[in-house]
């Protein structure tokens, strides 16, 4: 008796409906939240990842802590100082109305090489040491020294703008406007200010392929934003953290 | 009273015209016209050259807390963070450690994030001093980094070096003896390398200003309390 055969298209549409059925019940379609998650941790992560590694170092960094809001200058994993931040913005270069966009992990890199702009510049005093007199050494002589000078504290000697910057070598920079800050300045330190800001955000935006990719503009207490500038070690380091992607 | 009109308000509306008339002949000049637009185009390039702000986004320290069920790949993203995580808090010292902030010419002394004392020091004068004969020059800067305790002495004796004989014009001695000097560092030195040391002073009314040759000064209770919390290895960060 001859067995009963099926039509060939029907066997291969038939074969290819339940493979396909078994692919689709073995991925399922992923959950939305499940995969911004993943996105936000890996982000995170890289950026944990860059933490250890610059505490691993024997130099300094800052820390810039987007989710807690916090500006820290740190060593070894050890904060030093850390500062309130009031207004956290980022700026992004465009060209004639033109954005330019930014790299999309723009923040999860190493930033090296942080140099203050305007720099600090230390006003030392110089002392020629007297010809040794001829008397005995030691604490019997009779040289009766005059008393040396004494050098002023970094409040006294050091003029902080009420805007500065912090440039790294890998296109980011660092704006610090201290909040108030400009009450204490004259108008023309306040004209000087802004123009030197016009000037520079053109100059930065002009010449992106090289540098100032991202500004990143960080309000800060008056004194704080004083405290950061006489006291910022040279060649810092950054890392940032608790950004998300837009 | 009197009221003035006349050449005082007259005035302006005459040069208005005045300027008016002098200009409609370059206005209607076709070079004029162009540098106008010219100019008009370039301020507009400008106004639009520079950087638009916008906030930073912030995100959650933790991103698996909106996931409903998250899957085992997620589980396993969030334990390599928890190891990051972990790692970098076993950098931080739990222990006692001191931090100097040699600009402000502040001591902190802290166990974990707790702060134990906090008082003002003396950091280095980051005077230069120039030897007149020899050419030698030293600069009296207190050095940053991190360091640790690495010996203690109670009533500390000064050896001293060079630079004090030559800064107060004195001869170098030849005698080793004669380099030995008492009392003038205090009750207690934290020797932390390189003859860098925490010490006590004679001269109490200028600790909070940067006078030292380097070393860090404190006063006399600061450093009591400084030589009761701290052993040999206790870490010292100088910012």
């Amino acid at each position: 008796m001859p067995k009963p055969r099926l039509p060939t298209p029907l066997v291969v549409a038939l074969t290819a409906a339940v493979l396909g059925g078994t692919a689709h019940g073995a991925r399922p379609r992923p959950d939305p939240a499940e995969e911004a998650a993943r996105a936000r941790l890996r982000r995170a992560t890289a950026q944990l990842r860059q933490q250890l590694a610059l505490s691993s170092r024997t130099g300094f960094y800052l820390r810039l802590d987007a989710w807690r809001g916090t500006l820290a200058l740190v060593l070894q994993g050890v904060v030093l100082e850390e500062h309130r931040i009031t207004r956290l913005e980022r700026g992004e270069p465009r060209i004639v109305f033109v954005r330019r966009g930014l790299p999309e992990d723009w923040d999860v890199a190493a930033f090296s090489g942080g140099e203050l702009d305007p720099p600090r510049e230390r006003d030392r005093i110089e002392i020629v040491a007297p010809e040794p007199s001829t008397g005995a050494a030691g604490p019997g002589s009779e040289t009766i020294p005059g008393p040396p000078p004494i050098p002023a504290t970094a409040e006294e000697s050091y003029s902080v703008p009420s805007r500065y910057r912090i440039v790294f070598n890998e296109g980011v920079t660092i704006e610090i406007r201290s909040a108030g800050g400009a009450r204490n300045r004259s108008v023309l330190q306040r004209l000087a200010d802004a123009a030197s800001l016009w000037t520079h955000d053109r100059a930065g935006a002009l010449r992106w392929s090289r540098n100032d990719r991202v500004r990143l503009r960080v309000e800060l207490a008056a004194e704080d934003a004083a405290a950061l500038y006489r006291s910022l070690p040279p060649d810092i380091r950054l890392v940032i953290l608790g950004t998300a992607a837009d | 009273m009197s009221v003035l009109i006349g050449p005082e308000t007259a005035a302006p509306a005459e040069t208005l015209a005045s300027v008016t008339r002098r200009l409609a002949p370059l206005a209607r000049d076709r070079r004029w016209q162009l540098g106008l637009v010219a100019t008009a185009v370039f301020l507009l390039a400008v106004a639009g050259t520079g950087y638009r702000y916008t906030p930073v986004v912030a995100a959650a320290p933790d991103p698996a807390a909106a996931v409903a069920r998250p899957s085992r790949d997620l589980h396993r993203m969030l334990a390599a963070r928890a190891r990051l995580a972990s790692a970098l808090r076993s950098r931080v010292p739990h222990g006692t450690h001191i931090v100097i902030d040699q600009t402000h010419n502040r001591l902190r002394l802290m166990r974990g994030e707790t702060l134990l004392l906090e008082a003002p020091c003396s950091a280095g004068s980051g005077m230069i001093l120039k030897e007149g004969s020899h050419g030698r020059v030293w600069v009296f800067d207190t050095p940053r980094g991190a360091f640790e305790v690495l010996s203690r002495v109670e009533n500390p004796v000064w050896r001293k070096p060079d630079w004090a004989f030559v800064e107060e014009g004195q001869p170098i001695p030849q005698d080793p003896g004669d380099r030995f000097e008492y009392g003038s560092l205090g009750e207690y030195a934290l020797y932390f390398g390189d003859g860098y040391m925490i010490h006590g002073t004679l001269y109490e009314r200028l600790i909070g200003r940067p006078v030292s040759h380097g070393c860090i000064r404190l006063g006399r209770e600061p450093l009591r309390e400084l030589w009761r919390s701290t052993a040999l290895g206790t870490p010292i960060y100088i910012y």
